[in-house]
Parts: structure tokens; sequence; C-alpha cells
């Protein structure tokens, strides 16, 4: 036979397979040139051709923006944008994915480059700002920064809630309360657990900023970070009153597992490949999500600017995560 | 409407159930609710179409003249691909074979599709008769892989090129879609060549009895019409089904040559 043979076993085998399974090929003395020019025309994608035997991804492989599209708008990469305004804290607690404490270098951006940061995030789809660190209002600058983001785009200002006083109080008191939501940690409803990891009397002083920023007119976000062996259900149901008594939103009321990133030994385990990133940028570069912003494995790109060029290769990389993982769900299908 | 409009579709890959489950999707938010059933066959399908077990047979083009002669033309196609209007069947012969035109075909043998395939087996033959080539002059080769499928499935033409490439025949007749999937103006070159593509003629559609309500019918072409290629969701679906990039309203008379074939050929009604 000529050496078109290799064309028909290809178009038999590869165009009678299911879409998005991967299909091996017999291609012995094949040229790879040939294979890889049909799949470019046919739509499919090779991923290799070794002994003899050639691996292709049956298309039609879905583009970059089919992949986007396929992910809620509010979680699609790009549309978040997380700035972690600085990386000391006043507290160390013993989960933190930052490895934030007193001792820890503040590493801040500064206002002006947050500024630039979110101007640029905007005009490449970013829909929502989350300011975090560290804790943001050790900065004597917060309210500039938090005035620049609010200006353009809803934003979340993660804090402990501890230090709403003196100074503080009054930095917290000129914020805006439109396009303005404070984020607090409370990670139980009463102080024993919290207390664990966060230290003796912080459960008591976050419960009190979370009714001071309530009382300011703010609308606060609550969000409990616990192990697994500490969320039952009566420990949810009580953290649930508790906060119903101090009037946040149900929709406000959020408890998220401990990931197993910075100073946490135990937790979730996030990578690139199972995480929807979410594009972080701290004073050191981009990074694919804000609970590895301190992590070399996370980072895409030291560059702060242009932060589209940045976001696109989140983007890029994420749809590329995606076909890996659809066509990988074909392979290991157990029925 | 209180049940859903009811499509039936020939299951000939595996792919098929992706494709009529994204129609079913996309329909769901449109006027008229819609869900599929799968034959195997295009003759049950047809059966299936005037017993009333569906309301709407994406048909073959065969299949839709099936209907027609059966119906006594109480039927109507809906809609199409916009490739379903030009469709070609092409002739090739390994390269270097000097072949000009059919009637260079002459004594030759001729390696064709599946018998119920209107591109590689029903129009060639009509093809070669217009080159004034009698049924005694040309051997005909028939690679029957598929039967059933009216050639959907591209197997018998894949086959007949085996058969032309281990010089079994001298000719092969396929899909222009198939000569496409394979690239082969460009990846086959060194072994193959066209040398006679036929008129344009017209493939698939969307057929209904004469019975089914406008108020039905319409809304769903409608909503079918505005399908969007540029809908990054519903691109890989219109890929899948192989539209160039949209749906189209039908025109009748790209399907004169098959009646004509049909007939010429005494093909039975009921394939």
């Amino acid at each position: 036979m000529v050496s078109g043979g290799i064309l028909l076993d290809l178009v038999e085998r590869v165009g009678g397979a299911v879409v998005g399974s991967i299909v091996e090929v017999p291609v012995a003395g094949a040229d790879p040139a040939v294979i890889e020019r049909w799949c470019e025309r046919s739509g499919h994608r090779l991923l290799s051709v070794e002994g003899g035997t050639a691996r292709i991804l049956r298309g039609p492989v879905p583009d970059d923006e089919a992949i986007l599209s396929s992910v809620p708008a509010d979680r699609r990469p790009g549309a978040r944008l997380w700035i972690y305004t600085n990386f000391d804290c006043n507290l160390a607690c013993d989960y933190c994915c930052a490895k934030s404490s007193p001792q820890t270098e503040r590493r801040a951006i500064g206002p002006e480059l947050i500024e630039r940061l979110v101007e640029e995030g905007v005009s490449s789809g970013v829909s929502e700002v989350f300011l975090t660190g560290g804790e943001p209002f050790l900065l004597p600058d917060l309210d500039q920064i938090v005035s620049a983001c609010v200006k353009r785009a809803p934003t979340t200002l993660l804090t402990n809630g501890m230090l709403f006083r003196g100074r503080r109080l009054e930095l917290l008191r000129s914020m805006p309360r439109e396009g303005l939501a404070l984020q607090i940690s409370l990670d139980s409803a009463t102080p024993d657990l919290h207390d664990r990891h966060r230290g003796r009397g912080t459960w008591q002083r976050a419960l009190d900023g979370i009714r001071t920023a309530v009382a300011e007119g703010f609308r606060v976000r609550v969000a409990a970070t616990v192990a697994a062996d500490e969320s039952g259900a009566a420990e949810s149901a009580a953290f649930h009153r508790l906060l119903d008594e101090v009037r946040i939103d149900r929709d406000d009321q959020v408890i998220r597992p401990i990931a197993q990133r910075g100073f946490a030994e135990d937790g979730v385990a996030l990578t690139v490949e199972s995480l929807i990133p979410e594009v972080t940028v701290t004073a050191d570069g981009v990074f694919w999500h804000p609970v590895a912003a301190d992590h070399e494995d996370q980072l895409v790109t030291r560059d702060l600017f242009p932060l589209g060029d940045a976001i696109e290769e989140v983007q890029r990389r994420f749809a590329d995560y995606r076909r890996e993982t659809d066509a990988a769900a074909q392979r290991f299908t157990c029925a | 409407m209180s049940k859903p409009l009811l499509i039936g579709a020939v299951a000939y890959t595996p792919n098929v159930v992706p494709i009529w489950e994204g129609f079913r999707d996309y329909f769901a938010d449109g006027p008229v609710e819609t869900d599929f059933v799968l034959f195997s066959n295009y003759g049950r399908q047809v059966d299936a179409l005037l017993d009333g077990v569906v309301d709407i047979a994406w048909n073959t083009n065969l299949a839709w003249v099936r209907t027609v002669l059966q119906t006594d033309g109480k039927c109507r196609a809906l809609a199409m691909r916009d490739n379903d209007l030009a469709f070609q069947t092409v002739f090739a012969a390994r390269a270097g074979s000097g072949f000009a035109d059919l009637s260079d075909l002459r004594g030759r043998r001729v390696a064709l599709g599946s018998r119920d395939s209107a591109q590689a087996a029903i129009l060639p033959v009509q093809y070669l008769r217009e080159a004034g080539l009698g049924d005694d002059e040309v051997e005909l080769v028939r690679l029957d892989s598929d039967l059933g499928k009216h050639g959907d499935t591209g197997r018998s033409e894949l086959d007949a090129i085996r058969v032309l490439l281990d010089e079994d025949a001298d000719a092969v007749a396929l899909g222009a879609n198939t000569w496409k999937a394979l690239a082969a103006d460009e990846l086959m070159s060194d072994a193959l060549e066209a040398f006679w593509t036929s008129p344009e003629y017209c493939h698939c559609n969307f057929t209904a009895l004469e019975t089914l309500d406008p108020d039905v019918y319409e809304p769903w072409v409608e909503h079918l019409l505005a399908m969007s290629w540029d809908d990054p969701e519903l691109r890989p679906l219109m890929e899948l089904e192989g539209l160039e990039r949209k749906w189209v309203r039908p025109d009748l008379d790209g399907y004169a040559s098959l009646f004509k074939a049909v007939e010429d050929q005494r093909i039975p009604a009921r394939w």
C-alpha cells in the first residue's frame, strides 16, 4: 500500500471515536509531520508519536474562549483580581497560607501601583477586586488604596477585624460604604477553636470588630477557616446562629476548609491543575491563586505590568489544563 | 405543547449523543422544547416519521427522497446545514492515472461506497450514465460496509479508496466531505488525485410530515436558524454536526438529480 494508507486509518479510527477521547493509531513508518498536519486540518490534536503509535485527542478541541465560557462569569479566570496589599500581620495564625506574622516583612505594593493594577485589570475584564494580606489595616494609607479600588470595581477588603480602634477606626470610618464589603475571619461560634489557631483572646476581639463594622454601616462577610475534623454540623449550626445574631446576611456567612499551604501542615491539597485560577498580585509577582501567593509553583510572572498579559497567560494555561483533565477523565472512566 | 417535539436521528457515530443532547439543551431555552430518539438505520427512522413516532427526522438526501415518495409529497423540509446546499461527489484515481473525464473510465473498474449512499454510489452511477457509459461498460466494485446508514459513516468510501490504492480498482467515487476529511488534496497528492467533481446537490435536511402544525415548527426553525457560530458554547456542537457556519432554509431544487437517479436506477422506496 502506498503512503496514503495512514490517512485512511486516521480518518477511520479518529473520526469514529468519541469527541474528547484519546485515540491510539499504529503509524509505523509514517511521517509525523503528515499526521500533525492532518490533525491540524481536521480539528484534532496530535499528542505524541512514540514507538510506532500516534496518540491523538479527538476533536473538535474546544478553544480557550469556549472553555472559559463554561465557567460561571463571576468565577471565570480573570474576573476576580486579588491584591496582597502587604504580608505583615498582627497575628501569627498556624494555618496562614501566606505565612504572615508580626515578624514577616511588609512587602507592600503601595497605593499608586495598586491603582494602576486595578485600572489595567478592569480594562482586561476584572469585575471584582479583593484586597488581602497580611493585615491590610496595618497600612497607614489603606484608605487611599480602598478608595482607588472602589472607584473602579466592587471591592472586598479582608481583615481580621481586630484593629478597629483609635487611628485605625478613623481609617475604617473614612472608607466608602457603597461598593465595599469587609470580609472578617471568625473560625468558630465559641472562642476555643478560633483561639487555638489564632491566639488567646482573638475570637472576642474579632467578634467585637464584626459588631463595630456592622454598626458603622458596612456590608460584612464573615469567613470561617476550619479543619475537616472541626467542621461538624453542630458547629456549623452554632456558627450560623451567632452570625445571625450579629446581623450578618446568610449569603455572607462563609465556611471554607484549611488549604495545605503556608504554615498549614494539613488541609486541602491545592495545585494549579485543581484550582480555578483567581489572578493574584503581590509585590513579588502575579500568582495563580490567593492561597498560594508565596509559592513558586504558582507564580505566573514576576512582571506586574502589563497586567493584561498576565491575565491572558492565566486564562491560556487554565484552558490547557481543562483540555488535559477532560481527556484524562475520558481515560479513567469507571463504568 | 405539552409534549416535547421529538427529533429522530441515526446513530452512525457515538458522537451523535453529545450532538443531540446539545440540541436538547439549546432548545430547552427556546420556544419549543425538544427531545430526540436515535435509530440504527434510516429505513427505521423514516418508518417512525410516517408512523408519527417522531415529529421531525434528521434525514439524508436519500431518506428525504424516500419520505417524499412514500407520502406522495405530503411532507416538508424545514432546514438544512449551509453545506448541505452544495454537496458534491468526487471521482479520484491513483496519482498519474491520466484520467481527465468520466468517459475515460470506459472499460475500467470503479469502486463505489455503500449502495444506499447517494454521494458514493447512487449519484456516481447516474454521473457515469450521463457521461455516456453504459452499465456494461464500467465494472462497479461495491463496498457495502455501512448499509442502512446511507454512507454517513464514510467507512465504505475509505474501503473503496483502499481497494483503489491496492490497485483492485482504477477509480473511486466518494463524497466531497470524505475527500476533505482525508485532506487528500494536500496530504495524499502523491497517491491520489481528483479528476472529476460533480455539480452541487443537496444532502441532509430536517423532514416533517405535512400534518405538523406550523405554529410548532416555525418557531422551532427560527430558533434553529438563530444558532450562532460565534457562540463559544454552541460552536463545538455545530462543528461536530458538520456545519460550515450556519443553519439555512432548504433548497428543494437541489434534490432533483437524486430523484431522477432513484427513478432511473429503480432504487427501492424503502431503503
